[in-house]
């Protein structure tokens, strides 16, 4: 760690408008640490007795993103977006299903392969190094820390593996990273549950900066905290990231804490980007339908006074079967034809409706846009029809349909096929993934 | 503008806990009124001794570990005017007011749903314990049908039926009348649940809480503890668990039924932002005790007592600097044999060897605005004054 990048100033990100390229190497960049390209994590959903695939559960869904030197990046969204699973992908804790992770190092003699191989595939000494620069802290310090172990083998673990120290030189090393979180020598010899909440993040934050890497991955580290003990630890990791240059990648669903940390962030919902951006233009003017929801939902965001906080209607869509088009379309307010609407949305938005769907038989899908309905007898049918163009849909949605036609006992409705809604790039350094324009 | 008749008065009510280390006092005397459809906030951080003060309400603190609880809980009952301590009552009575009069809803919806009953037998439950004569109603027994078909639904209605009477309901000719009653059921459930705007309710009651969102378990929760139109709610820490957008949604929601059936509700939470918005007076606690109460933009706007203001300086806002927020320094006091004193003395910028010595009780700095600090109500003559021990301007917005 050179001293220029100690004093690199934390909150002076100025993103430009680059386009995310597959290609790590074209951002030219010599600010970046970190490039996520395209990055896709599925799980497999496994069925019956012999286990067969059935699905994928599409956890992170092609996301892309810089992570600058010396500065924060807050990643925010709901439980299920994909943002956890996206931490432990750069920090090399799953292997992603596409795409990649590139760690950049500027010092000019990196090991091979460090910058145009992805994390996952580096071998031998790059490999070290990715896995000495990249630490994670996770957010329940109570599973997080061996509860068998004591601080001083918890702390000085990565020492012990990397052959850093042993013996009475180890113990000194420990000493020193406690002493830097707020802990001394006296808390050696203890086990974890001998501590407060607040006082095992500290100790996972020690064993974080063991190696002095140059980026933590930091998952929720304050959400299992009291504000006064978040407070502590929020000084804490700025401290130490002024100190050290520190780069920190920081996970959370609390939009004050992201608001105070971080000088970027990338809004994610069902495993894609919504929205990135400067922390404060974010705020100041949130582009995405999503974005504004969230801030409007949070009592320590949302207008002072006595403004009401309003939620969002609807579940979370099934993210083994995302929507089509833009993946927030089915709980949007401001949802447009263009939003791609569907034949699920249909059986999603009409199903609470008593009866709607009682003498269904059958939906024959010629595409996601295109099927029919068949039911047992025709007035469902044409209920059906009649709904569509009813007000138990949103008018979006009948705007949306190119045709429906009752045949007997079968609806055959077809939708406007538009393709998938991508990241944009709008003004200052944002991107937005809405088909509205500003 | 809500009527200011109290529901609830606590008075120094305290709980404390048999430890092998000796008596943990969590709860030190507290003492506070809950007025007739307000929201009163119980603020404070993990152990403050919040969630015991509320459970204690219902007899929920189980004893041993605790000790006898001392102090009373006055509970006036709105319909029939009369007053009960709620620490005094024997279990039967007690199980009439839990979950009748004064309902509860907690933390996490996946552990207090039971995983074992469908949406329809968990609160079916509600119904047959605390409103079977409207059930008996529904399913046409009246309350002068007294032949045996009669006694026996009455009792399937109360759940109590025994074995040879579940095999009598389940023959031919009292199926139909067991089938009526499995009906008038229904009904009281689902007009429950379609009060917490759950789409459709009747698609979920056969449904277990596993198969349900976060967000709906929650709304299942509040459709029980409302289902008997309670005079008093409890709420302990109802949106924690779940994300902000559905936070917002059950707040909403449990403001608009407050509003519809005038019921009390007292909010615990330890998200003071959320608790500004939402509730009428706002309680803080500290270590066992209650150190500041008073209307929640009062407390806010001009918080009186050091450790209110050190929360509030907790939190980051736009105003705070990165690296810059005011950490109360220290941590929680043990509560096993405190020292006598104000508990918040170690932590306390402020604090004087009179604090040492001496428990400062709540008094009041404005009206409604009460306050445990010797820096706003000196006692015996003291030269202490509030302006000069801590300033007005210590917070700002």
């Amino acid at each position: 760690m050179t001293a220029s990048q100690a004093s690199e100033p934390a909150g002076a990100a100025t993103p430009a408008t680059r386009e995310m390229a597959d290609d790590p190497d074209t951002t030219g960049d010599e600010d970046v640490l970190l490039s996520v390209r395209n990055v896709a994590k599925h799980f497999p959903i496994r069925e019956g007795v012999m286990q067969r695939v059935t699905g994928q559960v599409r956890a992170v869904d092609g996301v892309s993103f810089d992570l600058r030197r010396g500065t924060t990046l807050g990643l925010v969204g709901e439980s299920g977006c994909g943002k956890t699973t996206l931490g432990r992908v750069v920090a090399g804790l799953e292997t992603p299903t596409s795409g990649g992770v590139y760690l950049h190092d500027s010092t000019g003699h990196s090991p091979a392969g460090l910058g145009s191989v992805s994390i996952d595939r580096l071998q031998g000494r790059a490999a070290r190094y990715f896995r000495r620069n990249c630490q994670m802290v996770f957010q329940d310090s109570f599973s997080s820390l061996n509860p068998r172990h004591l601080v001083r083998d918890i702390v000085g673990r990565p020492l012990k593996v990397h052959k850093e120290a042993s013996g009475t030189e180890l113990t000194e090393r420990v000493v020193e990273l406690l002493e830097q979180v707020g802990l001394g020598r006296q808390h050696l010899y203890r086990f974890p549950h001998q501590f407060s909440g607040g006082q095992r993040q500290r100790i996972s934050i020690a064993r974080a900066l063991a190696l002095d890497p140059e980026m933590i991955v930091l998952d929720e580290p304050t959400s299992a905290l009291d504000v006064s003990v978040q407070a502590q630890i929020l000084n804490l990791l700025h401290r130490l990231q002024t100190e050290r240059g520190l780069t920190y990648l920081f996970i959370t669903h609390d939009l004050a804490v992201v608001r105070h940390m971080a000088s970027e962030i990338v809004v994610m919902y069902l495993g894609r980007v919504a929205e990135a951006g400067p922390t404060e233009a974010l705020f100041a003017d949130p582009i995405h339908p999503y974005t504004r929801a969230l801030l409007r939902s949070s009592p320590d965001v949302a207008g002072a006074g006595d403004a009401t906080m309003q939620g969002l209607e609807g579940n979370v869509p099934d993210p083994a079967r995302p929507p089509m088009g833009c993946r927030f379309h089915t709980r949007c307010e401001v949802a447009t034809p263009a939003c791609g609407w569907e034949i699920d949305d249909v059986i999603n938005r009409l199903e609470d409706v008593p009866g709607m769907f009682d003498e269904l038989v059958g939906v024959e899908r010629r595409s996601r846009f295109d099927a029919d309905l068949v039911f047992d007898d025709d007035t469902s049918a044409h209920r059906l029809a009649d709904a569509l163009e009813g007000a138990e849909v949103p008018v979006s949605m009948t705007a949306a349909i190119e045709t429906v036609s009752v045949r007997e006992r079968a609806v055959s409705i077809r939708f406007r096929e538009v393709p998938e809604v991508t990241l944009t790039v709008r003004g200052g350094g944002r991107r937005a993934a809405c088909v509205l324009e500003d | 503008m809500r009527g200011h008749d109290t529901v609830i008065s606590v008075q120094d009510l305290k709980v404390h806990f048999q430890a092998k280390a000796g008596v943990v006092e969590a709860v030190d005397g507290v003492s506070f009124d809950v007025r007739e459809g307000e929201t009163l906030g119980l603020v404070g951080e993990t152990g403050c001794g919040k969630s015991v003060t509320a459970r204690s309400f219902l007899g929920l603190v189980p004893s041993p570990p605790a000790l006898p609880p001392q102090g009373s809980i006055r509970f006036r009952h709105r319909g029939e005017g009369s007053v009960v301590d709620l620490l005094r009552l024997d279990a039967a009575d007690m199980g009439r007011i839990r979950g009748n009069q004064i309902a509860m809803i907690f933390q996490d919806p996946g552990k207090a749903l039971n995983p074992a009953l469908t949406v329809r037998d968990q609160l079916g439950e509600v119904f047959a314990i605390h409103r079977s004569a409207e059930v008996l109603e529904g399913a046409g027994v009246g309350p002068d049908d007294h032949d045996f078909a009669d006694h026996l639904i009455r009792r399937a209605a109360r759940l109590r039926s025994r074995l040879l009477e579940r095999l009598l309901l389940a023959l031919p000719p009292w199926r139909s009348r067991r089938a009526n009653l499995h009906a008038a059921t229904d009904d009281l459930v689902v007009k429950a649940l379609a009060e917490t705007q759950i789409p459709n309710p009747a698609n979920i009651l056969g449904r277990y809480p596993h198969e349900l969102s976060g967000g709906m378990k929650q709304r299942v929760m509040i459709a029980q503890a409302l289902a008997c139109n309670p005079d008093v709610l409890i709420a302990d820490e109802p949106t924690t668990a779940l994300d902000v957008t559905v936070q917002a949604r059950i707040v909403q929601l449990i403001a608009d039924l407050q509003d519809r059936h005038d019921t009390s509700v007292l909010y615990i939470s330890h998200d003071l932002s959320l608790v500004r918005r939402i509730c009428d007076r706002i309680a803080v606690m500290y270590a066992g005790r209650i150190v500041e109460i008073g209307p929640a933009e009062e407390v806010f706007n001009h918080p009186k007592h050091p450790y209110t203001r050190g929360l509030l300086a907790a939190i980051p806002s736009m105003a705070s600097e990165k690296g810059e927020l005011e950490a109360i320094e220290g941590t929680v006091p043990e509560l096993i044999d405190p020292d006598p004193g104000c508990r918040f003395v170690d932590r306390c910028p402020h604090a004087s060897d009179m604090c040492r010595a001496d428990d400062p009780s709540l008094g009041a700095v404005a009206p409604d605005h009460a306050v445990s600090c010797f820096g706003y109500h000196p006692i015996g003559g003291s030269e202490l004054t509030a302006p000069s021990v801590i300033g007005e301007d210590g917070h700002s917005e």
